[in-house]
């Protein structure tokens, strides 16, 4: 009895566990299938062609053509150097500022910590259009906040999105402005997770203030710093990408246009698919390589605590 | 290492950082509230800006002089408002939903079972993650346009069917669930489903309000993925209500101000009121 009921249930389990994993994983995996993976493939094929979107009009097979065009642009390279400008001017505001701020004030008392913590946060919950339009207003050449304190000291007024020299710096600002707080959040708390003893020992040791910090918190802190710098390098480009839309369109003369909003300008505004799928295969391999040499480098030398 | 610390008296480096603590910690102080003001006066500014009658609109006062609500009716007669805060309330939580759902059954096939080519599939999910949305979204459009979607709420929800965010952070949360309670769950002849609903997700409450507070907030803001399917603003996202707003009226900034408060309130809102939560969901998780 036991023997024959056996046979069948475990057949059956067997069968189940063996297709029930795929069962659970359907739907998610469709979706991603779907709008990630077949894109991709999709803009890789797209690459190779000329079209202009209209379902009527004909995709022409063009081969390396896009590709070469796109390398002999001008305006390519201008945005990939822009693209470098945000990197590198971002990393002090999501980075550096934040390690400051969270290592100096680790002795601040709870209560004091959590009421700034709470401010400092409301940024990164604020949608990107508000900041946008709340810093256009800020900035405005006329009647702005900032232009009429300039004023009101003596300066002339600043052209902050107009300006082709400034207008990067302000997009960097604002998305700074987005960033600084959530990072001093990740830091602080980082810095706060430090066995105090690790802190005490050398003291009593005799270190310095300022070598405790060297020698025993920044180790410490190395791989959330690393976590910050890679996801800067990574995503700080794209984190602009919704201020250069609604503040410069790109401009003034393309000084704010970086590889992400090259991209939106190739595919919808002057509506060649090609381009826009060309440089979004650059863009895609460029920024795959550069994730995975980031995060050998995250495993090679971040430095753990145990 | 541990243990040695705290067997050792600590009453005299104690007193030492007691006597040097006071003046760092007033610059402590001073340095936050620097910081405090730079983080929240756009918001405040965008607050009393909203209230402004349209003559004292460039006052430089911190506080309103005279308030007035024009702004908010001038805002409401330019976009419908309304209509777009509701859109993007079912966008909102309709993504959360359905990023939940799907992430739950997933994240239960990689706890649960082994099988074949698991590690491959959870690496490719895990790399959905950093496909940048620019580099798909042409032909994502295209797509969508195939279906005749366009200007479609429906189609804003598609592509957030699943995120790899919430499949992964799922995954880990039930990989980390006590493997014996799942084990006397199954020797009480509990199936699978079961299991899940009736063990795992009342268990991993927590995770899952977080996941679903970050979730909400994240679909709130969106603006990419609507900008491009947008055409007529009663069908779109307040987000873009607010780009259009800006496009069409140029420097109306009244109305714009209370526009931006409009669409920024419920946000503000549940931060009001899960403030710790909120804050603790996107430290756990991300900056994306």
């Amino acid at each position: 009895m036991a023997l024959a009921s056996a046979g069948p249930t475990r057949l059956r389990r067997m069968t189940q566990s063996r297709w029930a994993p795929w069962l659970y994983l359907s739907p998610a995996l469709i979706t991603l299938v779907v709008w990630i993976y077949w894109p991709l493939f999709d803009a890789l094929r797209l690459s190779f062609y000329q079209w202009n979107m209209l379902p009527t009009s004909p995709q022409t097979f063009v081969g390396w053509e896009n590709y070469a065009r796109i390398f002999a642009l001008p305006k390519f390279w201008q945005a990939l150097r822009n693209t470098g400008v945000y990197i590198v001017g971002l990393l002090p505001l999501a980075v550096l500022i934040p390690l400051a701020i969270a290592i100096y004030t680790h002795d601040l008392p709870e209560k004091s910590r959590n009421i700034y913590r709470a401010i400092i946060f409301v940024p990164m919950i604020i949608a990107p259009v508000v900041a946008a339009a709340v810093w256009r207003w800020l900035l405005d050449p006329g009647y702005g906040l900032a232009n009429q304190m300039l004023k009101g000291i003596g300066l002339d007024p600043v052209k902050f999105l107009s300006d082709p020299k400034i207008a990067i710096w302000t997009v960097i600002v604002i998305t700074g402005w987005k960033l600084m707080g959530f990072s001093t959040l990740i830091l602080s708390a980082a810095n706060a997770n430090i066995n105090p003893s690790l802190v005490e020992a050398a003291r009593m040791d005799g270190a310095s203030k300022w070598e405790v910090i060297r020698d025993v918190r920044l180790p410490l802190l190395s791989s959330t710093v690393l976590f910050l710098v890679v996801m800067t390098i990574l995503l700080g480009a794209q984190w602009s990408f919704t201020y250069i839309n609604v503040l410069t369109g790109g401009g003034p003369l393309g000084s704010t246009t970086n590889i992400y909003y090259l991209l939106w300008d190739f595919g919808f505004s002057t509506m060649s698919v090609g381009w826009g799928s060309a440089s979004a295969v650059i863009l895609f391999l460029g920024f795959g390589v550069v994730a995975f040499v980031l995060f050998r480098l995250i495993d090679r030398y971040s430095f753990h605590d145990n | 290492m541990t243990t040695e610390a705290l067997a050792r008296p600590m009453a005299r480096p104690l007193r030492r950082i007691s006597e040097r603590s006071g003046l760092n910690t007033a610059a402590g102080h001073v340095l936050m509230v620097l910081l405090s003001i730079f983080c929240l006066f756009p918001v405040y500014w965008m607050l009393a800006s909203s209230f402004r009658p349209a003559n004292a609109m460039f006052e430089t006062s911190l506080w309103p002089t005279t308030m007035s609500l024009d702004n908010y009716t001038q805002a409401v007669d330019a976009i419908p408002i309304a209509r777009m805060l509701f859109n993007t309330l079912v966008f909102s939580a309709l993504s959360t939903v359905f990023q939940l759902l799907t992430g739950i059954l997933a994240a239960f096939a990689f706890a649960r079972w082994k099988f074949p080519f698991d590690k491959l599939v959870y690496t490719a999910v895990a790399l959905t993650w950093l496909v940048p949305f620019q580099v798909v979204m042409i032909p994502n459009y295209l797509l969508v346009a195939q279906m005749g979607l366009l200007d479609n709420i429906i189609a804003l929800i598609l592509p957030n069917l699943a995120a790899a965010l919430a499949i992964l952070l799922l995954a880990q949360a039930m990989r980390g669930f006590p493997k014996e309670v799942m084990e006397a769950a199954r020797m009480d002849g509990a199936r699978n489903w079961r299991i899940l609903w009736e063990v795992l997700v009342p268990n991993l409450r927590g995770t899952i309000a977080s996941l679903a507070i970050l979730i909400f907030i994240s679909t709130w803001n969106e603006y990419f993925w609507p900008l491009l399917l947008s055409r007529t603003a009663e069908n779109s996202v307040v987000q873009i209500g607010i780009q259009m707003f800006m496009t069409a009226e140029g420097n109306q900034w009244g109305p714009l101000m209370a526009a931006s408060t409009l669409a920024s309130l419920p946000v503000l809102l549940i931060y009001i009121v899960l403030q710790r939560q909120v804050v603790q969901s996107f430290m756990k998780s991300g900056i994306r």
